[in-house]
């Protein structure tokens, strides 16, 4: 029974004008999606190629000095551009490509100033005067588009049948109501997912015809997780609009109230949730990361100045002493500002979670591999880089016998020139478990609200007088 | 004869949910995103005041001219009405260094105390955004069922049967919508300057009211437009079902996908292009000639050492170095010299005046070549951002939502415009400076370099201040984007009322 109601909902959905429309719009965003990541991806891979190969060969060039390379350090590490960049953009341009290793600039007698790692801003919109708008990515089709026109599939469903009269008369027949209901569901989102299959299918398909995108297998997993989850998404706003329309006397005060709300969780709750919620903690300022970073250096500077003097080797000593602590200390101070930043910003984003499109546009991030999580990965990856470069650099050193074990005093350290293959490089890699953990709560709160809405959808429609 | 059809349609519009809730959503949503707004204008009005008194501290701290040239910063003060629509006021660098080395411009200014950059990646919201989305849906929702829904209750027959002539029905509608639709707009920004007034920090000027008006004025036009679209979907479908879909599709068009899909397809910018190339290499050539001039002058002179100390010597130690900055991106490039003593040894003594007839020569040569390589990186500049960003704006405007944005943006001055006026004043601003210098013949003075005899007194260097230009200007540069959208108004309006005179009841 489920099935006749759900093809008549069918029927009645292809020949209208709606799925005439909804077809063209989605056609025509996934075609313009296509085309502009056809221009643009290849020339990102290329950026990164050409950047990678350049902090290679920077760093094969100090190989003949192990104190070269442990005063300054690794260079620039670079972000690997995600294939799937289209389903996404994920705020990336605001979202720094690279990590830097870095060294002061004092220099003192045989003493240098050694490397920290640091994260240096993406700032894009410093020089940039073009008028700002949204990306068209999936994430955008999915989360406003597609969202938008799963409520006009739905908001008259049952507003509409009952000014028609046509819901007394199919519930007059011996159905149970929540069999009408769900061939109602079934109806529109089959009917909902044809266009949106089609589109989806004729974007990959430009992808798959040119040569200059390589979708790999791993890749298509994940634009199957995605499409799975833009379907579940849709779900919920059929939900929505089925929930509404039982509640709605009449199908226009149906259509106003779902529009509301889908502006209200759609448009303004992304927009205006973060810069309420980054105003409840305050991370360390520039200027105070100056004035603490200008005091480690008067400190430990002073603590050196009292121990040298008495030998040559204590000089020594209290040097590599002096110099990895400052290092240290500064890089311990860089971190800590950068988690203060994080954790300002992944408090926003959870308080952002509360807007369904929110939850969409982090779960599609977290499987095409861009956006904040993303970068968090990367930042982890730099960080066991170093760690890995930094041990690399001591065992090293110990493996020369006639070194005296000084890291941080070019004299005290092995002169051997340094094998460059031997040398750890620095790849940036994407692990999909990591991203399951991410996304499991977003997945998780996303079915809630779909359970939530379906249930108050039934019970709404279970109450409905004709 | 209107006034009665102008009351009865006013009645059925009061009276529907649909008004209220346009009422209810637009002022919640206008009360807490002023609010939000206000209070990160005051935070970002702070980082101003301190960034201001930072700078002058800097200033001072030096006794010379010389250093002081790289310390002379003027910041940019946040727009009042960027609440309204924030445009580039948030986004453009509000740091500008004030130097005779080179000639600033909008590309060389930096962000000042930007603690957290990852909060770039939210998006940002302002009033006029709110109205973009909420109040065009509305205009849409008053207007589907107009024309068509009067038809198919047969209420319009009814009203034809009078003498009443077809156009005066049609003004009546879009009159007494009109009205009701101002009501959410007018109450909700009445609001939002209610709360702009009780905040402290803010104060608006009378100027500043004139330019809400400007915008309230572009906000009807956007609003008027939408109700129309509504108005000849209304008279072109037979069902009101239709009219209301298509309605839909046609705001999702216009408002969501017209202006994302324009810059989608628009073609990103090319710094690393030919254009940028020549441009840099004719500024380098200019700087070329300036170092050979600097050669010579220093391969003629006597006195050992290298530029631009001469390896004087003194008890308290000196800041000193120079050198040449470039930046690829930005086509920026030029020469820098620094050079400050407190006191000198008395074997540096009779380098003195050898020193200072050396910066007498430098400093006139390097403003000459600042001025120079400014006029070609003025026109490349043009050419590489601003043309293809006013080029973007021209498309963006062809869809209403873009000519209401382009408008109010103008009348709030947080457009490219009312930004260029800053960095317009920041460069008079820098000539004010060299002829201070001129004037106190500084380049040539011992003062340039050495304060053992008297200290640079910073109180008389001209002082830097910056209005926003008057009203006239805010309403030359809306009258485009408003010209354009009364057009549109107009054009539609004509064309509903020949199909609503042609068709059949």
């Amino acid at each position: 029974m489920i099935w006749h109601i759900a093809k008549r909902e069918l029927y009645d959905n292809l020949n209208s004008l709606r799925f005439a429309l909804a077809t063209i719009l989605l056609l025509g965003l996934m075609l313009n999606n296509a085309i502009v990541h056809l221009r643009e991806h290849p020339v990102r891979v290329q950026k990164y190629l050409i950047s990678i190969t350049a902090a290679r060969n920077a760093l094969m060039a100090r190989a003949n000095s192990l104190y070269e390379l442990a005063q300054k350090g690794p260079g620039k590490l670079y972000k690997k551009p995600s294939s799937l960049h289209f389903c996404a953009e994920g705020g990336d341009t605001f979202l720094s490509r690279t990590v830097e290793a870095k060294h002061g600039f004092w220099e003192n007698g045989n003493l240098k100033s050694f490397w920290r790692m640091t994260y240096p801003a993406a700032m894009p919109n410093l020089t940039n005067i073009r008028p700002d708008v949204t990306k068209v990515d999936w994430a955008f089709i999915i989360g406003s588009v597609l969202s938008l026109i799963a409520l006009l599939f739905t908001f008259d469903s049952v507003a509409g049948e009952r000014e028609r009269g046509t819901l007394r008369l199919m519930l007059s027949n011996s159905i149970p109501r929540y069999t009408v209901l769900t061939g109602k569901f079934l109806g529109a989102l089959v009917s909902l997912s044809i266009p949106f299959g089609l589109a989806v299918l004729v974007n990959l398909l430009v992808f798959s015809m040119s040569s200059a995108i390589d979708i790999s297998i791993d890749a298509w997993g994940r634009l199957g997780i995605i499409f799975f989850v833009a379907i579940l998404y849709t779900c919920l706003f059929l939900a929505l609009g089925l929930l509404v329309s039982a509640r709605a006397q009449q199908s226009a005060v149906s259509l106003v109230i779902l529009l509301l709300t889908w502006g209200t969780f759609v448009v303004f709750m992304p927009n205006l949730l973060p810069s309420i919620a980054s105003g409840f903690s305050f991370p360390m300022s520039t200027d105070e990361l100056q004035v603490r970073d200008d005091d480690i250096n008067d400190k430990l500077w002073e603590e050196y100045f009292h121990q040298i003097g008495a030998s040559k080797l204590g000089d020594m000593q209290a040097g590599s002493k002096y110099v990895t602590k400052d290092a240290a200390a500064q890089q311990w101070l860089i971190e800590e500002r950068l988690n203060q930043q994080i954790n300002q910003v992944q408090g926003a984003r959870s308080i952002t979670r509360i807007s369904p499109a929110v939850i969409l546009q982090y779960l599609i991030e977290s499987f095409s591999g861009t956006g904040f999580e993303r970068h968090l990965q990367f930042l982890e990856n730099a960080r066991r880089y170093a760690r890995e470069y930094r041990k690399f650099v001591v065992d090293t050193d110990r493996g020369d016998s006639a070194s005296l074990h000084l890291i941080g005093v070019r004299g005290a350290m092995s002169q051997n020139p340094v094998l460059p293959e031997s040398i750890p490089i620095f790849e940036d890699t994407l692990s999909l478990t990591r991203d399951f953990n991410d996304a499991a709560i977003d997945f998780l709160l996303l079915m809630l609200f779909l359970m939530v809405l379906l249930f108050g959808a039934y019970l709404a429609f279970l109450r409905v007088e004709v | 004869m209107l006034i009665p059809l102008i009351r009865r349609e006013l009645l059925d519009n009061l009276m529907t949910f649909r008004f209220s809730a346009a009422v209810f959503i637009t002022l919640l949503l206008v009360v807490t995103t002023t609010a939000v707004l206000i209070a990160d204008y005051e935070r970002r009005l702070e980082r101003y005041n301190t960034s201001i008194e930072t700078y002058r501290r800097g200033l001072r701290k030096w006794q010379t001219y010389s250093p002081g040239m790289g310390r002379l910063y003027v910041a940019r003060q946040p727009n009042p009405l960027s609440l309204f629509n924030a445009g580039l006021d948030k986004r453009i660098g509000n740091k500008i260094l004030v130097s005779p080395w080179f000639v600033p411009s909008l590309w060389d200014a930096e962000m000042d105390s930007l603690d957290n950059s990852f909060l770039n990646i939210f998006s940002s919201i302002d009033i006029v955004f709110i109205f973009e989305v909420v109040m065009s849906l509305f205009a849409l929702i008053f207007a589907y069922d107009a024309l068509v829904g009067e038809r198919e209750r047969g209420t319009l027959r009814l009203v034809l049967t009078h003498p009443v002539r077809r156009g005066y029905i049609l003004l009546a509608k879009y009159i007494s919508a009109m009205l009701c639709l101002m009501v959410p707009l007018l109450m909700s920004l009445l609001l939002a300057v209610i709360l702009l007034a009780t905040s402290t920090s803010i104060s608006l000027s009378t100027e500043d009211f004139i330019r809400i008006g400007g915008i309230i004025l572009s906000s009807l036009a956007y609003l008027s437009l939408f109700y129309l679209i509504g108005l000849l979907i209304s008279s072109v479908t037979r069902r009101t079902s239709t009219a209301l879909m298509l309605a839909m599709f046609v705001w999702g068009f216009l408002v969501l996908v017209y202006p994302n899909m324009i810059f989608a397809t628009n073609v990103p910018q090319d710094t690393a292009g030919a254009l940028a190339s020549s441009a840099f290499n004719q500024i380098k050539q200019i700087y070329e000639q300036f170092d050979s001039a600097r050669e010579n002058f220093l391969a003629n002179d006597t006195v050992p050492g290298e530029a631009p100390t001469f390896d004087m010597e003194s008890p308290s130690g000196w800041t000193s170095g120079d050198g040449f900055i470039e930046n690829q991106f930005t086509l920026l490039y030029y020469y820098w010299s620094v050079i400050s003593y407190q006191d000198f040894y008395d074997s540096a003594l009779p380098k003195v005046p050898y020193v200072q007839n050396y910066h007498g020569f430098l400093g006139p040569r390097m403003i000459d070549a600042a001025e120079q390589s400014w006029l070609v990186r003025k026109q490349a500049l043009e050419n590489i951002f601003v043309r293809p960003a006013v080029i973007g704006r021209m498309l963006l405007s062809l869809s209403p939502v873009g000519g209401y944005d382009a408008a109010t943006q103008a009348w709030a001055g947080t457009g490219l415009e009312g930004i260029q006026d800053f960095f317009d004043a920041a460069r008079q601003y820098r000539q004010a400076v060299i002829a201070y210098l001129y004037d106190k013949e500084a380049f040539a003075s011992r003062l340039w370099f050495a304060a053992d005899k008297s200290k640079v007194d910073w109180d008389t260097l001209p002082q830097f201040s910056f209005e926003r230009r008057d009203i006239s200007r805010n309403a030359n540069r809306a009258l485009p984007a408003l010209f354009f959208l009364l057009m549109i108004n107009l054009f539609l309006f004509i064309v509903i009322s020949l199909i609503f005179v042609k068709s059949e009841v």
